[in-house]
């Protein structure tokens, strides 16, 4: 490294700690100097940012999460009533049969509700694909590769496991719904996302992206696993 | 936390380990996520909201967090979506920086006024956000030039290039030059 990289990469960073840079900084006595200079700035400059937070800061997150948590907690707890009146009332008045908005409706405000996850590049270990089939009483024939997020998530009243799979037009949303099998498969666009539901096992799977020319793929694979 | 039956056998409180996982993170992370906020939005208020807004997205995906060193910057990257979302939704009524005077001579006597943490601080509102942006994520949030670019979307020879011009052009605002006719030198 000659004085004019070592004086650009100071500009770059000066907190730079490759071999080159440093060693330049040990041999040349005026680049030393010039790094004494830049780590002066530096250190003024960062001072100078470290505006004070607000006191009780962190006290004021945790209770927001808190009074989210229990917000919604009572919401589950209502809701739970509710359904359980609106149960008594149609197995009075219709008989048993209650009817639930379609997956497709609750798979979207789902991931809406979740979309950070769709971030996620990290891919998860099979061993966490598999604990959280386990979780819901099931056991895969095969674990499928390239699986960017798994979770156990409630979806309204349904047991699920929602997954990420990135591929190469964008990830696409995998959500195993455990506890329903819908008669029939079904391709739907809704709120802006392309989406598919296929009866698979003793569920139905249900997949949600962008774009829809990966669903075919997908699916098949999600078939061999499930399904053997 | 502990409790004990009358009987002295231990056991554990219900708070769960995302409970206990998500209250370190508040705690040693708040206040580093909240000079970024500043920094990006210029106003303190929205800051606290944002930061605290990032916390709450963060607990409902905090399942997805897997190494604890990379929590500083997937929460900045949650804080920087969260502000451009809010930009999408209104935008909000800030002082345009060009309006903020480094310091009015009128001034310069006041305390808040003075000291050199206020001209670097007035320097750092006057530089573009193109320049801004890269600077504040390697110096808060201590990003490498690869990071940055990923989460700008530019190569990373492009990153290395704002962030020399970010320095040098605060460093000509804090010699008293022009930064619009800052010359850059290689060597300075």
């Amino acid at each position: 490294m000659n004085c004019l990289e070592f004086r650009r990469q100071l500009s770059i960073d000066p907190q730079c700690g490759e071999v080159d840079f440093v060693h330049h900084a040990r041999e040349c006595a005026r680049c030393a100097e010039a790094c004494e200079r830049a780590n002066g700035f530096e250190s003024s400059l960062r001072q100078a940012l470290a505006i004070a937070p607000p006191p009780q800061l962190a006290e004021s997150i945790l209770l927001a999460q808190a009074t989210q948590q229990q917000r919604q907690r009572q919401q589950y707890r209502r809701g739970g009533m509710l359904a359980l009146a609106a149960a008594i009332v149609l197995a009075f008045g219709i008989g048993m049969r209650v009817e639930a908005r379609p997956l497709s409706t609750q798979a979207v405000e789902h991931l809406r509700e979740e979309a950070e996850v769709l971030t996620s590049t990290k891919l998860v270990s099979p061993g966490e694909v598999q604990q959280a089939f386990a979780k819901r009483g099931l056991a895969l024939h095969s674990i499928p590769d390239g699986i960017s997020f798994v979770g156990c998530c409630p979806m309204e009243r349904h047991l699920t496991v929602h997954m990420v799979m990135p591929g190469g037009n964008g990830p696409v949303t995998v959500i195993y719904v455990v506890d329903d099998h819908e008669r029939a498969r079904e391709d739907f666009q809704r709120d802006g996302w392309h989406g598919r539901s296929i009866p698979m096992g003793q569920g139905t799977l249900v997949l949600l992206a962008q774009d829809a020319s990966q669903f075919d793929h997908v699916e098949s694979i999600w078939r061999a696993a499930l399904q053997g | 936390m502990r409790r004990k039956f009358p009987d002295g056998v231990p056991v554990i409180s219900p708070v769960s380990s995302k409970q206990r996982q998500f209250d370190a993170l508040v705690r040693s992370l708040s206040g580093d996520l909240f000079r970024y906020g500043y920094w990006l939005c210029g106003d303190e208020a929205l800051a606290h909201d944002l930061v605290q807004e990032t916390f709450l997205r963060a607990w409902r995906a905090l399942d997805s967090l897997r190494e604890t060193g990379a929590a500083k910057a997937w929460l900045i990257t949650i804080l920087r979506r969260e502000h451009a979302r809010l930009y999408e939704r209104k935008l909000p009524q800030f002082t345009d920086v060009d309006e903020i005077d480094v310091v009015d001579e009128r001034d310069a006597h006041l305390p808040e006024f003075a000291g050199e943490e206020n001209v670097i601080r007035n320097a750092m509102r006057k530089l573009d956000a193109k320049y801004r942006d890269p600077l504040l994520m390697q110096v808060l949030g201590g990003f490498s030039c690869e990071e940055i670019a990923s989460e700008l979307k530019i190569t990373p020879a492009a990153v290395m290039t704002q962030l020399f011009r970010a320095r040098q052009k605060l460093k000509t605002m804090l010699d008293g030059g022009d930064v619009r006719g800052a010359q850059i030198h290689e060597l300075s």
